[in-house]
């Protein structure tokens, strides 16, 4: 699969959820995180999830960017049963089409802010000389082209979430999933966060985020409410 | 045999006998000189002998601790001097031999030979001598069991370790899941670096136990004053550590490896 064909995809989505759900085997019983969910998104898309703590928007999240499979229900991922592949299609697939965004930004703490965001790049083989080039382009798109050589515990919050976002885009995903991305930074270094998810967004990478925060989630074209496991209203601007 | 050395200078030409070091030192003699030696405690019937070497006796296990105050003297000499006296010369009688071969490995044919042409006369190799309950033997078994005991309490520990230092890395392997690192590729990653860790850790262990065999060799052989050597690694010991050690080291990592990539990423990038 290739960048390009995710965006000219089955039917012009990236991802098509139908009926899916998650449920977790626990000691005290089976608990459903994510009950009977469908929706699609499409190369382009600016999507924000809201809901209460628990309502399963991260675990949809998760099944999304295919960490998770769901266990009943289809979700096809360009076209592609997810449930189908193999662990190692999967790691594939999060590796080249999906970018992740995380709360506590999953910085790997022994590498410089150039490694971090070479690595993907690494191990999707890409040349030397692209991933030079590319890492260079990543870390001055997000601001950070004179800190490369910093460590994630010389960097503020801020700019290790802009690390962290310019390693999801390393492999040109067509989809970046964000997990609270503001979530641990003060409101001025989350509002530049969002300005730069907005410009990922603006450049043609369809955007998924899961956040508390009403002004993050306002600035997105589709608005999900999940409660309980279930997607309670979806409003499009 | 008792001897009562008394050191006498410029005695005519007497016999020459050789003294064992230990004698020497403690008893502070010299080549050249002249010393009384007696076959009873009273020192009755002494005779004059020249001591014309000092060497140093075989070192003999069973005897270890023991002062070694030996003597040797030519065959008549002893005879002389041990024969009780009123018995004629030429009655002495021996009731063991020790026969050295040129090839250690023809013992038992030559034992056999004898034993066939000489009837009434046993001869064994002396490494089978002693049978199943030689103490060498019980010795070997005795250390066989420490080696056995100590490799199945190094493996646990080993285990351990690994899986402690396999998990110190938990959140490197769940962001590594995460970003899309196939779990067989890490696999591979800890693999070769259990690999290295495991045939340095042997190397180490080797160079270890070659610096403290002449230790701990010198420090026994000065607290027993003796040559006996107590530590060899031979390169038969090296090599059955090695292949012990290496796969042990390379299992364990693997092992705590795939216990930790069977979960998911998720699970421990957030620990």
């Amino acid at each position: 699969m290739t960048n390009d064909s995710v965006r000219s995809s089955v039917n012009g989505c990236i991802v098509e959820a139908t009926h899916v759900s998650r449920i977790f085997s626990m000691p005290a019983g089976p608990v459903t995180a994510v009950a009977d969910v469908s929706l699609r998104i499409a190369p382009g898309d600016h999507m924000a999830i809201r809901g209460p703590s628990g309502c399963g928007k991260s675990t949809l999240l998760h099944m999304l960017g295919c960490v998770e499979t769901p266990t009943a229900g289809t979700l096809l991922f360009q076209g592609s049963d997810v449930a189908t592949l193999s662990d190692r299609q999967r790691s594939l697939l999060r590796l080249r089409q999906i970018g992740f965004v995380f709360q506590r930004f999953f910085l790997l703490p022994m590498l410089t802010a150039w490694e971090n965001v070479e690595l993907p790049q690494a191990e999707a083989h890409v040349s030397k000389p692209e991933r030079r080039r590319r890492t260079q382009e990543l870390l001055e798109y997000v601001g950070l082209g004179a800190r490369a050589d910093h460590r994630p515990s010389e960097l503020s919050g801020g700019e290790m979430q802009r690390v962290a976002i310019a390693r999801a885009l390393a492999n040109r995903p067509g989809l970046l999933l964000a997990d609270e991305p503001t979530g641990e930074l003060d409101g001025a270094t989350g509002e530049q966060i969002a300005t730069l998810l907005d410009r990922v967004n603006a450049d043609g990478t369809a955007l998924v985020i899961v956040t508390h925060d009403q002004g993050l989630a306002g600035r997105a074209t589709r608005v999900l409410t999940m409660r309980d496991g279930r997607i309670e209203s979806e409003v499009q601007s | 045999m008792l001897f009562a050395p008394v050191t006498l200078r410029a005695v005519d030409d007497p016999p020459s006998i050789l003294i064992a070091r230990q004698l020497a030192e403690s008893d502070r003699l010299t080549v050249g000189d002249v010393v009384r030696l007696s076959r009873s405690a009273d020192g009755g019937d002494a005779r004059a002998f020249r001591i014309a070497g000092i060497y140093e006796p075989t070192p003999d296990p069973l005897r270890l601790g023991a002062v070694r105050r030996e003597v040797r003297l030519h065959l008549p000499d002893l005879l002389a001097l041990t024969r009780e006296p009123g018995v004629p010369a030429g009655t002495e009688y021996v009731g063991n031999i020790n026969v050295a071969l040129v090839d250690p490995a023809d013992a038992q044919t030559f034992s056999r030979d004898v034993t066939m042409r000489m009837p009434g006369v046993t001869a064994l190799p002396a490494t089978g001598a002693t049978g199943s309950t030689g103490p060498f033997v019980v010795l070997e078994r005795f250390h066989m069991a420490i080696a056995m005991v100590t490799i199945i309490a190094s493996t646990v520990f080993l285990l351990a370790l690994t899986i402690m230092l396999v998990d110190e890395r938990r959140v490197t392997v769940g962001v590594l899941r995460l970003i899309g690192l196939p779990s067989r590729r890490i696999l591979v990653q800890l693999f070769i670096e259990g690999a290295l860790i495991a045939i340095a850790g042997a190397g180490f262990g080797l160079l270890l136990s070659l610096a403290s065999e002449g230790l701990i060799n010198r420090f026994f052989q000065w607290r027993y004053d003796t040559a006996l050597v107590f530590v060899r690694v031979t390169p038969g010991v090296a090599a059955v550590c090695v292949a012990i050690a290496v796969p042990l080291g390379v299992g364990a990592t693997v092992a705590a490896s795939w216990a930790l990539l069977r979960r998911s990423g998720l699970r421990l990038a957030r620990r």
